[in-house]
């Protein structure tokens, strides 16, 4: 609804956006008949829904081929740099939160926190070139770019390269895919993750001195067990939403680092609809990133339920 | 020790937030003085081309050498920070202008304007910040007040959301109750009871959350979407010499970096505010080896990270 004000209510002269500030206006004209963009708003919002629930986004004007397609050639890509990313910023931001919180107060607590507040406001566009320039430039142990299914023949199932390299059990494949997702993968979630530490802290800061801990540790239970299940469950709580929050940022720094690491996904793909103007491609690309993010905070409020028994989903609770 | 100067204190005694205060500080002094003298402090005039120059590394003449069209880097950086740190700024004002008004309404009227409040939130909430901010900037073409338009469109809902909680939980309490029975207006509620409770924790995200918004401006300026050609912006600076980073990886990095430190400067502190301003960590903070505040457990003294075991 929001991407149909942006893209048909609110610029002046859409089809003019559409076709390019040079089309020539027989162009312009062709374009908004194609678009039905000289049709009043309400039949314009009629053809937007109908193209939204049949998946039917056109044909994109620069390679001819239905947009549905291009998106779901490039969505698996996408999808596992971020699914990559995220089991990343799952291991790392618990583990160096959980350790910071413990260590409150600290060297090695300061020195997380300086860790996890710097690359949070690393831009991803530096902190892409820096990985790319020192461990593919400078120290040459991962490739610079690709997601390694270049040269490498294998029978697309899901369209993630990675997993139907595994799929086919076909080793070669796997092996280059993987290669070529640490460096992406890892840049990603590092830029992506401040967040994450820093609630998982905090929680951890609210629990361990809070009453039923002291209670735990008073019945004599052993300090790994009031860790495990008094302080680390109840931390690992707050903290799944946030890690439902960052796929946001995930999603939108997948623009810039796949423009850097040349990784054919939706993120190149909607970079290269914005410099060349092309906004049918564009209004599609956000129309997946924002289904990606509904997605994944459905999945944050299941894994709540299982985390938490208090909470239920659709009890009004 | 009055409380301002308690957090001052409490902030300059922690290395990360007086690196967050200082830098901060420099920053927006630069910015201030490079808008009041217009332009006079930068050694180049950060926009004339000198071809004969171009490429250079960092010297003692070129604070941080020049680009592949001669300009001076340095020049370029203090030109644009008024432009990043300004529209940041505006940004996060207008958004916690926004968040106070409509969440003290939603959280104090509740019922159907809370229920619409919030589902409008919600809508723009599910949008990745940098996507959608992306799709307003191109569509309404580059100038200055589109980009921040597109930017606090994507901003304000979470301060909405804030307000609205602290002031829901603010309602609940007896203190409301009574000065509603004592037939207070509205207002008179809002001014006194509501607003001295949300300010600090919403005045704490916005400090953190201007770094936030630089880093989406500088996105923005990165990918060349709504910022206009005229004017300078770090981000801007970055994208124009991508492709030869292997070359000269200092033009890439140095404005990239200057973008970093602010907003590792607005994060710190904020950080850092957050820490001085919570009572509940109060007394497990250390000055110089020793706890601040009042300790309501005197077998944690000097020693807050251990408990006090079941003895105790």
């Amino acid at each position: 609804m929001i991407v149909f004000i942006i893209s048909h209510v609110l610029s002046p002269n859409p089809a003019l956006l559409w076709a390019g500030p040079k089309a020539r206006p027989e162009t312009i004209q062709a374009v908004a008949a194609e678009y039905h963009l000289n049709d009043p708003l309400l039949t314009q919002l009629y053809y937007y829904f109908q193209s939204l629930l049949t998946g039917n986004f056109g044909v994109d004007p620069q390679t001819g081929r239905t947009i549905l397609s291009e998106v779901m050639f490039y969505g698996p890509n996408t999808l596992e740099l971020v699914l990559a990313s995220m089991v990343v910023i799952i291991v790392a931001g618990v583990g160096l939160g959980y350790v910071s919180g413990m260590h409150y107060g600290t060297k090695i607590d300061s020195g997380i926190r300086a860790f996890y507040l710097v690359t949070w406001s690393t831009p991803y566009y530096l902190g892409a070139i820096v990985s790319v320039l020192v461990f593919s430039s400078y120290i040459p142990i991962f490739p610079s770019g690709g997601n390694g299914s270049v040269g490498i023949t294998y029978t697309p199932i899901t369209g993630i390269f990675v997993l139907d390299a595994l799929l086919e059990a076909n080793w070669p494949a796997l092996q280059s895919g993987l290669y070529h997702l640490v460096l992406p993968a890892t840049t990603l979630a590092l830029l992506s993750f401040g967040i994450v530490p820093r609630i998982m802290r905090s929680s951890i800061l609210d629990t361990r001195w809070s009453t039923h801990v002291k209670a735990a540790q008073a019945r004599g239970l052993e300090e790994g067990e009031v860790r495990r299940r008094h302080i680390l469950r109840n931390a690992l709580i707050d903290t799944t939403t946030v890690v439902a929050t960052t796929f946001g940022w995930l999603f939108s720094g997948t623009i810039i680092v796949e423009q850097i690491f040349a990784w054919p996904g939706i993120g190149q793909f909607s970079y290269n609809a914005i410099i060349s103007a092309n906004y049918p491609v564009l209004v599609a690309c956000v129309l997946v990133f924002t289904v990606g993010v509904i997605v994944a905070n459905f999945i944050a409020d299941i894994i709540y339920t299982v985390l938490d028994p208090r909470i239920s989903l659709g009890e009004g609770g | 020790m009055s409380e301002a100067r308690r957090l001052l204190r409490l902030l300059t005694s922690n290395a990360l937030s007086l690196f967050g205060l200082l830098t901060t500080i420099i920053f927006v002094v630069l910015a201030v003085l490079e808008m009041v003298t217009l332009g006079a402090i930068t050694p180049f005039n950060p926009y004339t081309t000198n071809f004969g120059a171009a490429n250079l590394a960092p010297s003692f003449l070129h604070l941080f050498g020049t680009d592949f069209e001669g300009r001076d880097i340095f020049s370029q950086v203090i030109a644009a920070l008024p432009v990043d740190i300004g529209i940041s700024l505006a940004v996060v004002a207008v958004s916690v202008a926004l968040g106070i008004v409509l969440g003290t309404l939603a959280g104090y009227l509740r019922g159907a304007f809370d229920e619409i409040i919030m589902r409008l939130t919600d809508m723009f909430l599910a949008f990745p910040q940098i996507v959608m901010s992306l799709a307003i900037a191109a569509t309404l073409g580059p100038s200055l007040l589109n980009v921040t338009l597109s930017l606090i469109v994507v901003w304000w809902p979470a301060y909405v959301r804030l307000v609205r909680g602290a002031v829901l939980a603010v309602a609940a309490e007896d203190y409301v109750a009574v000065s509603k029975s004592l037939n207070s207006s509205f207002f008179y509620i809002v001014r006194k009871d509501a607003l001295p409770n949300v300010l600090p924790s919403v005045l704490v995200y916005a400090t953190t959350d201007i770094g936030a918004a630089m880093l989406t401006l500088s996105t923005l300026g990165y990918l060349n979407v709504g910022i206009p050609a005229t004017l300078p912006e770090l981000g801007k600076m970055v994208s124009s010499v991508t492709y030869s980073f292997f070359l000269y990886p200092t033009q890439v990095l140095i404005p990239a970096l200057v973008v970093m430190l602010m907003v590792a400067g607005f994060s710190f502190l904020g950080e850092g505010l957050r820490e001085a301003l919570d009572v509940k960590l109060r007394p497990h903070i250390l000055i110089r080896g020793r706890v601040l505040g009042k300790l309501e457990d005197p077998r944690m003294k000097g020693n807050p990270g251990q408990s006090p075991g079941p003895a105790g």
